[in-house]
């Protein structure tokens, strides 16, 4: 029996240059404890052997403390890591991999050469490093000339897409979908895609330990993966993610229609570990769009770690009453009736005037609130 | 509703140190007309002071308000009816600064106070140093100080404001209002953050702007140095490659091996070769040797036919020069015949015209004497004439006058008259028979008849007949005597004997001057001009060339005449003849030049032919006194044998030596050393350069550049995105600015037509048919009449008053309609207005103080004194 735990695509060392820096430094941060979590999960399940199918690092000439933080937190757990080249991170001479091994840490084995390695007596690890970024033959084909002497297990690791899964003409590194049944393998542990899947009951990928961007609703993941023989491999995933990426896309009508979706989707998360791309259409009063924005500016992006709002298709139109409050403001009202013929007349100018009338109409609101 | 001042009270302020109070003011019409410096512009400012100076105020124009030098309290009570409300109120300045307003409501002190007068009179408070009249609300513009109403001005903001207030419902637009306060200011204070006041962009702009190109430039600078790096593994990649290659090269033996083989083949190769050689060497001497033998043959040949060839050629040459040679002779003997005859012809030619022209000299020595006889003979000629023409001229001289003939007549004739009247009285006496003896008057007498005309005495013998004529004959003897006289003097003077006399030499002398002509003419033709001797025509022109003639004549010429004509003819023979020799000679000496010519030529080709017979025969005798010449056709048979034999070694060793050529094989042997060689250096370079690519990948590698170019690109589209929001907003509140502004152009316009049509009203009077134009501050831009529109700032000073007075009355009116309370008080008005509008002016103050109380101020007594209710400050004082 052999029990492994399987993940991949840590991208250490990711930059998230679009965030603010706390949130920054928060994201970076969650992925090297993703490590600490992996070690533990490893640990608590008693496995030995924990494989990360590629993309260890996010680039191929990450900072030294990024090396550094990574193979540190790796020593301070009793299992062997065996760290497989992906195409962030490929393999090459005086490349990362060297600064890598030049840190000297035994649990850690790095698997720059197809070479098979055997984890206990009669089980094999077949690993497919890739050498460069762009690998256009399958790497897992040498699997099938690869000597394994009284295999018991063979565990395949790779990095790169399954071949069906994109319809775009010629993927890279791509990897025979029937891979591991072509190479008698017991278990293809794979990396690249981020969320974790099963090919077939023999074939996974782990998905990233925390997730890095607004794709899949999911925290990141890793896979306890137990083989036995002949027996359908088990496999279960554990959570090991604190970061939520969220994506809500909301078709509002009015304000309090947004307050109670607000509501709602607090009460499902946890908004500190909560990082929300929000996406708002509709057509709603000019107060009510007011009043919307205000929330968002004045509660939501403070209570979530962090919020990005595209708010381009939620169109503030004024009401009648709006309007009719404007207008007996005299000069307010004859600018925002300006606005209006521009906002009509449509175009890239339309565009600002309708921005400027909802400035105007916050001002005015502010000014009647304070007055 | 009008604003009514009832009673003013001063004490300590300014002029009024003394307690003064001023009543009577009436609802309308108010004029107080004092002289200068009576206090009048202070009672004005005393009432500014009252109702908007605060009363705990220590400014300016506070401390003004005290007499100089006294610290004391200066003190105004008013009392006024305002809203239809009695009102008081008492200020007092600087020392216990107090005020206190009653009203309907019962008293105030103050603040409390301040801010009701304020409310009710819709001021603000004035914060100013010297007194702000913008401040004083409606009454800032209607209480019209000394000189202030000379330029038209706008009216302030609080007046505008009312203004407007008034005119919103009419007009139907809301202009400013509190939410516009309230609302721009914030705009503006945004806008500011992103753009200049002149719509440069600034601030968050800018940052944005700086920020998204700081992060570009930091973006690129990392991407090229990863790209650096990138370059340095491929290159490395590629070194390794090569290394790889060259050291399987390297550890490949065939070219060891087969260099080896190439050594053993070297060998007999270059045995071979030596032999080759020699047989080359041993050819090339025999066919040298054949070549020399077939040379001397040859040479032997060519020298032989040249002697034939040069003798022929030598008799050739000589035998067409001889026949040239008697042709040549004969034209130097023609040429020199030719040459003598020319010169003969020359001298016989000299000599001719020799003997022509001394023939013609003489010649004309004789023609000359012959004329100088004939000037000779002309002179004495000449002499004769002359001395005739001299005569004849002095005759002509003479000729007496026609009056004088006549004179002489008349007198010839008083004479004869005389005479008559002499004889007419005289005794007729005849005389007959003998007379001797007989004496008249002691004369012979005669026989005949004789007059006596006085007393005579005839005596014959001792008688005497005395006969006594009568007496008046006497008279008349004496008449004839003067007559004769006369006539005897006339004729005397010019000298004649009588008139007869005289007549007769007039026609002499008229004879004489004919005469002249002739003479003249003959001495012309006796003198003409002579050109052999050159002389020229006239008498003088001849003398002086006789005067200069030496001894008469130019000696003695001979008489042998010369026969120049047959002289003339023998030198044109000789002419003829010379010209004849010179053909002659031309045509000999181109017979020998071209002769010359010819055999010239001959001669030098002759010469050659001599030379060439010479060498050619003493070559010929070099050649054969060689000794090899003897056996030479069979020396040259062996040779040729000797030669081919050696071709057949020659083929033979060729034949072995090409079979192992050195040459190749030591360049195939070069070859694999080259290769070799240059193999290693590679191998050294390639092991350098991979060493300096390791070193540079291990140096730049630890430094994250991939990591660093990543979040530097990151950064940098997060920028851009900033901006372009960043540059959304800006774009906004640029607009929503404009926008505003425009707004408030546009509403600003809308008010300013109501106003215009209430001070047309009053503008109208002064200037019928005039269009007045006012500006967004509602204050009066322009007057147009008759389509023109002028400047309200070009109009004259008394025009601008007036108008001044009469929008503020416009302005009044309307504040009055929104209930406001207004007064009109106008120190010292209409001072440039002329009669007739002073009239019109004081007509329309009238008429407005039927609706609000009106108070002018001025010194003018004419101007205004039938006006209104006359108040006095004077009496009081």
């Amino acid at each position: 029996m052999l029990r492994l735990v399987h993940t991949a695509d840590w991208q250490l060392g990711k930059p998230y240059g679009r965030f603010d820096s706390d949130v920054r430094a928060a994201l970076s941060e969650a992925r090297f404890d993703a490590i600490d979590a992996i070690g533990k999960a490893a640990a608590e399940h008693d496995v030995a052997h924990v494989l990360v199918a590629g993309d260890v690092f996010d680039t191929e000439g990450p900072e030294d403390r990024v090396i550094v933080q990574a193979v540190s937190r790796m020593q301070r757990y009793a299992c062997t890591w065996w760290l497989l080249p992906g195409n962030h991170d490929f393999a090459r001479n005086s490349g990362l991999w060297d600064r890598v091994r030049a840190k000297g840490a035994t649990n850690i084995r790095i698997l720059t050469e197809p070479v098979p390695c055997e984890l206990a007596p009669g089980q094999w690890l077949l690993p497919a490093p890739l050498t460069h970024r762009h690998n256009l033959d399958d790497p897992t084909g040498l699997f099938d000339t690869m000597e394994t002497p009284g295999a018991s297990l063979r565990v395949g690791l790779a990095h790169g897409s399954i071949r069906d899964f994109s319809s775009r003409g010629e993927a890279q590194n791509q990897i025979a979908p029937d891979r591991a049944q072509r190479s008698s393998l017991d278990y293809l542990a794979l990396g690249d895609w981020h969320g974790t899947l099963r090919v077939d009951v023999r074939t996974w990928y782990s998905g990233t330990p925390e997730t890095d961007r607004f794709q899949r609703d999911e925290p990141g993941y890793a896979l306890l993966v137990t083989l036995e023989g002949t027996v359908e491999p088990s496999v279960s995933p554990i959570r090991t993610g604190r970061f939520q990426w969220l994506t809500r896309s909301w078709t509002v009508v009015d304000a309090e229609g947004f307050a109670a979706e607000c509501d709602r989707l607090l009460a499902q998360v946890e908004p500190s570990a909560t990082l929300l791309q929000l996406y708002l259409s509709g057509i709603v009063s000019l107060s009510d769009k007011i009043a919307i924005l205000s929330r968002l500016d004045n509660d939501l992006r403070h209570r979530l770690r962090h919020l990005a709002v595209t708010a381009d298709d939620l169109v503030g139109r004024p009401s009648e009453q709006d309007l009719a409050d404007l207008r007996v403001e005299g000069m307010i009202g004859t600018a925002a009736a300006k606005l209006m013929t521009l906002i009509e007349a449509g175009g890239s100018g339309g565009d600002t005037a309708r921005r400027a009338l909802e400035r105007l109409f916050v001002e005015h609101q502010r000014g009647q609130d304070a007055a | 509703m009008s604003l009514r001042i009832r009673r003013i009270a001063l004490s300590i302020f300014r002029k009024y140190r003394d307690p003064f109070v001023l009543d009577g003011l009436t609802d309308g019409l108010n004029v107080i007309i004092e002289p200068n410096e009576t206090g009048k512009s202070t009672l004005l400012e005393a009432m500014r002071a009252a109702f908007f100076i605060r009363h705990n105020t220590a400014n300016r124009l506070a401390r003004s308000y005290a007499p100089y030098g006294e610290a004391v309290a200066p003190q105004i009570d008013i009392g006024f009816e305002a809203k239809g409300e009695e009102w008081a109120v008492s200020k007092r300045f600087l020392k216990s600064a107090s005020v206190e307003v009653r009203g309907p409501k019962g008293r105030a002190q103050g603040e409390d106070a301040e801010a009701q007068l304020q409310a009710l009179l819709g001021a603000r408070r004035d914060t100013s140093q010297g007194g702000d009249v913008a401040a004083h609300g409606a009454l800032g513009l209607l209480w019209v100080g000394q000189g202030q109403a000379l330029e038209v001005t706008a009216p302030g903001e609080i007046v505008r404001d009312s203004v407007r207030a008034t005119l919103e419902a009419e007009v139907g637009t809301i202009m400013g209002g509190a939410a516009y306060q309230r609302v721009r200011p914030r705009i503006d204070s945004q806008f500011a953050e992103y753009w200049t006041n002149s719509g440069r962009p600034t601030g968050r702009q800018l940052a944005a702007r700086d920020e998204h190109d700081a992060t570009q430039r930091t973006s690129s600078e990392a991407m090229s140095r990863l790209a650096a790096l990138e370059q340095g593994f491929s290159e490395l990649e590629a070194a390794r490659a090569r290394l790889k290659v060259l050291n399987r090269d390297l550890a490949d033996t065939t070219d060891a091996d087969q260099r080896r083989a190439l050594a053993g083949q070297l060998d007999v190769a270059r045995s071979a070769a030596q032999l080759l050689e020699t047989r080359r060497a041993e050819q090339r001497r025999l066919i040298d040797r054949v070549g020399a033998l077939e040379d001397l043959a040859s040479r032997l040949a060519t020298v032989r036919k040249a002697v034939g060839d040069t003798a022929t050629a030598l008799n050739k040459a000589r035998e067409s020069r001889s026949s040239l040679v008697g042709e040549l002779a004969a034209a130097q003997e023609r040429a020199a015949t030719a040459r003598d005859l020319l010169v003969s012809a020359r001298d016989n030619r000299r000599n001719a015209h020799a003997a022509l022209g001394a023939a013609r000299t003489r010649a004309a020595e004789r023609e000359r004497w012959v004329a100088i006889g004939e000037a000779q003979r002309r002179h004495a000629e000449l002499v004769v004439l002359e001395a005739e023409y001299d005569a004849t001229r002095q005759l002509a001289t003479a000729v007496i006058p026609t009056t004088v003939i006549k004179a002489l007549e008349e007198r010839q004739r008083a004479v004869d008259k005389a005479r008559a009247a002499v004889d007419a009285g005289a005794t007729r006496l005849e005389i007959a028979g003998d007379v001797s003896g007989l004496t008249i008057d002691g004369a012979a007498a005669e026989r005949g008849d004789q007059m006596l005309s006085r007393e005579t005495r005839i005596r014959l013998g001792n008688a005497e007949l005395i006969i006594r004529p009568p007496l008046g004959l006497q008279g008349a003897e004496t008449v004839l005597a003067n007559a004769i006289d006369d006539l005897n003097a006339g004729l005397a003077e010019h000298g004649v004997e009588s008139v007869a006399a005289a007549r007769v030499r007039n026609e002499a002398v008229r004879d004489a001057v004919a005469n002249l002509r002739t003479l003249e003419a003959r001495i012309g033709g006796i003198t003409p001009a002579v050109p052999l001797l050159a002389i020229e025509a006239g008498a003088s022109a001849l003398k002086l060339f006789l005067a200069g003639l030496q001894g008469g004549a130019e000696g003695e010429v001979s008489d042998e005449s010369t026969d120049v004509e047959a002289l003339t003819v023998a030198a044109g023979g000789a002419d003829t003849a010379l010209a004849r020799a010179e053909g002659v000679d031309a045509v000999a000496s181109e017979q020998l030049r071209e002769m010359d010519a010819r055999n010239a030529p001959l001669m030098v080709q002759e010469a050659g032919a001599e030379r060439d017979a010479l060498n050619a025969a003493a070559q010929l005798a070099t050649l054969e006194a060689k000794p090899e010449l003897a056996s030479l056709e069979d020396t040259l048979r062996a040779a040729r044998q000797q030669e081919a034999a050696a071709m057949v070694n020659l083929q033979d060793a060729e034949r072995a030596a090409t079979a192992l050529d050195v040459v190749t094989i030591e360049r195939q042997i070069g070859l694999l050393d080259k290769r070799v060689e240059v193999a290693r250096t590679q191998r050294a370079d390639l092991e350098k350069a991979i060493a300096g690519l390791e070193a540079r990948i291990e140096a730049e590698g630890g430094k994250g550049l991939a990591d660093r170019a990543a979040v530097a690109r990151e950064e940098a589209e997060a920028a851009a995105a900033n901006l372009a929001r960043v540059t959304q907003a800006a774009e906004t509140l640029k607009l929503l600015r404009d926008t505003l502004e425009s707004a408030c152009a546009e509403t600003s316009r809308t008010f300013v037509g109501p106003v215009a049509r209430r001070a047309r009203r009053h503008i109208e009077r002064l200037l019928p048919g005039s269009e007045p134009s006012f500006g967004d501050d509602l204050g009066l831009a322009a007057i147009a009449r008759g389509g023109l529109g002028e400047n309200c700032a070009d109009l004259s000073k008394g025009t601008q008053e007036q108008l001044a007075v009469l929008t503020r009355l416009a302005f009044a009116d309307m504040l009055l309609e929104q209930g406001v309370p207004v007064s009109l008080i106008l120190d010292d008005p209409l001072v440039y207005s002329d009669d007739s509008r002073l009239d019109l002016m004081t007509e329309i103050l009238t008429e407005a103080a039927t609706r609000m109380q009106v108070i002018l101020l001025t010194c003018r007594d004419r101007a205004f004194r039938h006006l209104g209710n006359r108040v006095s400050l004077t009496n009081d004082l």
